[in-house]
């Protein structure tokens, strides 16, 4: 009986100990949720246009943004003005991208939200209270614009922190921020903006001198594939992440077809690219790389096929998925 | 700090630095997730088939859904009893906690190469290697790939540098290099 005591309050000792490293995490309010609903609406009812800036690791990108929506469609312009210039034309979810140094344009279907200020999935559900502790955290001047300031902290390691500033009047979101622990790795936010001003739709098309020349056109997607149509599956997903499409690719400097697989947890994405090593291709060997701001990448050989492992979440999480895919029979 | 870090998980660390760095590791969000990047880095280098995973949130949890037990008044002698087993078991869970972190330092002791030993003289003097290091891969360069996965990973989105550009990925190596230790 004493011993049976013993271990019980050994055990309960050392769980303790480990427990209290853990921060324990309420429910989010009512509130903070409705904030990010206002957030996920905004850019389905208003029109706006200006400029934002990208920043991280020390380098700053800026892009200039016009966004029109109407009862039938959403449209969209996004031109990155630093570096070698790209436009991207979006129109609902079919996506152009022109780069004029190589007269190139490469189009893609829509699968997620990458673009800010529009970045939460629609339609909005609950589901990222289940990943994230949202909370509403005093207001703060972004732009000229008073913002609510939403802080998302992560209930697990699995996911990096995010910060939201969110125009209290429309619901806009005007900056955001990734968070690792107490540092900034990633942030968006807006150097000028006009909301629901006059757009017109001249300035959502391509210019005269862009359709006059010639260019040439690769579509990056071929086919969105039915739930367990490909031959790949990523058997344990980690706590809260779900999978969102299945894809066959068309890389243009790949003979054959890359097969995607895309998972998220409602806010973070993670991408499994899968190919056949090519016979005569160099050796393959596995490796951890980063990439700017908050993206992490796992490459592994299984067979005669590398999988590559892809997003703005923590390593360890990058090499469970990475690790967890098998091939079926 | 990060240095630091790194030295205590390869057992470089004096015996003072130890339980400073620890309580800093404790206290510091960002030292922490240094601690576990190590180690994953580690653990891959080592091919290990176990990762270093921070399970304290899931047993916190799991705590948290175990049911409290309340138990009626007790009886002066078995109050006595159980003060006894209570020392008597922070003692042992001191002594529990102690071997714990003796093990940890063992497991983080650096790898060696070990050596056979040579019982017959009369044969050949070289030592022979019984167990090779773990081969560590390192590229030289990120596969090429990885800018038109980023490219359709990030939709187009500002950020990442586009197709046919200069890369921006590093090899984790280099970039522990630069940023890390």
């Amino acid at each position: 009986m004493i011993s049976r005591k013993i271990i019980a309050l050994i055990l309960l000792l050392a769980f303790g100990f480990s427990a209290a490293f853990a921060q324990e995490l309420p429910r989010s309010s009512e509130s903070a949720l409705n904030w990010l609903k206002r957030m996920a609406d905004a850019p389905r009812r208003h029109n706006y246009s200006g400029t934002f800036v990208y920043y991280a690791d020390g380098h700053i990108e800026t892009s200039r943004i016009v966004h029109k929506v109407d009862s039938i469609s959403e449209r969209e312009r996004i031109e990155v003005l630093d570096g070698s210039p790209r436009i991207v034309f979006r129109n609902n979810d079919e996506m152009k991208c022109y780069l004029p140094d190589s007269k190139r344009i490469y189009t893609e279907k829509r699968w997620f939200r990458k673009f800010f200020p529009d970045i939460l999935p629609q339609p909005f559900d609950n589901v990222i209270d289940e990943n994230y502790y949202v909370k509403e955290d005093g207001f703060e001047r972004v732009t000229d614009h008073q913002c609510q300031v939403l802080s998302l902290t992560p209930r697990d390691s699995l996911r990096h922190g995010h910060q939201f500033w969110i125009d209290v009047e429309t619901g806009l979101l005007l900056k955001a921020a990734v968070v690792k622990g107490n540092e900034i790795i990633e942030q968006f936010a807006f150097a000028q903006l006009e909301i629901d001003g006059e757009i017109h739709s001249d300035s959502l098309k391509p210019s005269q001198s862009m359709v006059q020349e010639e260019w040439k056109v690769t579509d990056l997607i071929t086919s969105f594939l039915k739930a367990g149509e490909l031959k790949w599956q990523v058997m344990s997903l980690p706590a809260g992440f779900k999978k969102i499409v299945e894809m066959k690719r068309n890389l243009a400097e790949k003979p054959t077809l890359v097969d995607h697989i895309a998972l998220s947890d409602g806010l973070a994405t993670v991408s499994v690219f899968i190919e056949p090593i090519a016979q005569d291709a160099p050796a393959s060997l596995p490796g951890f790389f980063t990439s700017r701001g908050a993206i992490n990448i796992y490459v592994r050989i299984l067979g005669d096929y590398k999988i590559t492992t892809v997003g703005e979440v923590p390593l360890e999480t990058i090499k469970l998925i990475g690790d967890s895919v098998i091939k079926k029979d | 700090m990060k240095s630091k870090v790194s030295a205590l998980m390869d057992g470089e660390l004096d015996q003072r630095d130890v339980s400073n760095i620890i309580e800093a590791i404790r206290k510091d969000d960002y030292l922490q997730g240094e601690w576990e990047t190590y180690h994953l880095i580690g653990d891959t280098l080592r091919q290990s088939s176990k990762l270093s995973m921070n399970i304290s949130s899931g047993v916190s949890q799991k705590l948290k859904a175990e049911p409290t037990v309340l138990s009626p008044n007790i009886s002066n002698l078995e109050k006595k009893l159980k003060r006894k087993v209570y020392a008597f078991s922070v003692a042992a869970s001191v002594i529990a906690m102690a071997s714990a972190w003796l093990v940890m330092q063992n497991l983080h002791e650096p790898q060696r190469i070990i050596m056979a030993e040579q019982p017959n003289h009369n044969l050949s003097i070289a030592p022979i290697s019984v167990s090779s290091p773990p081969v560590i891969h390192n590229y030289p360069h990120p596969p090429i790939e990885i800018n038109d996965y980023l490219f359709v990973h990030r939709e187009f989105s500002p950020g990442v540098t586009m197709r046919g550009q200069v890369t921006n990925v590093n090899s984790m190596t280099e970039y522990h290099e630069r940023y890390g230790r």
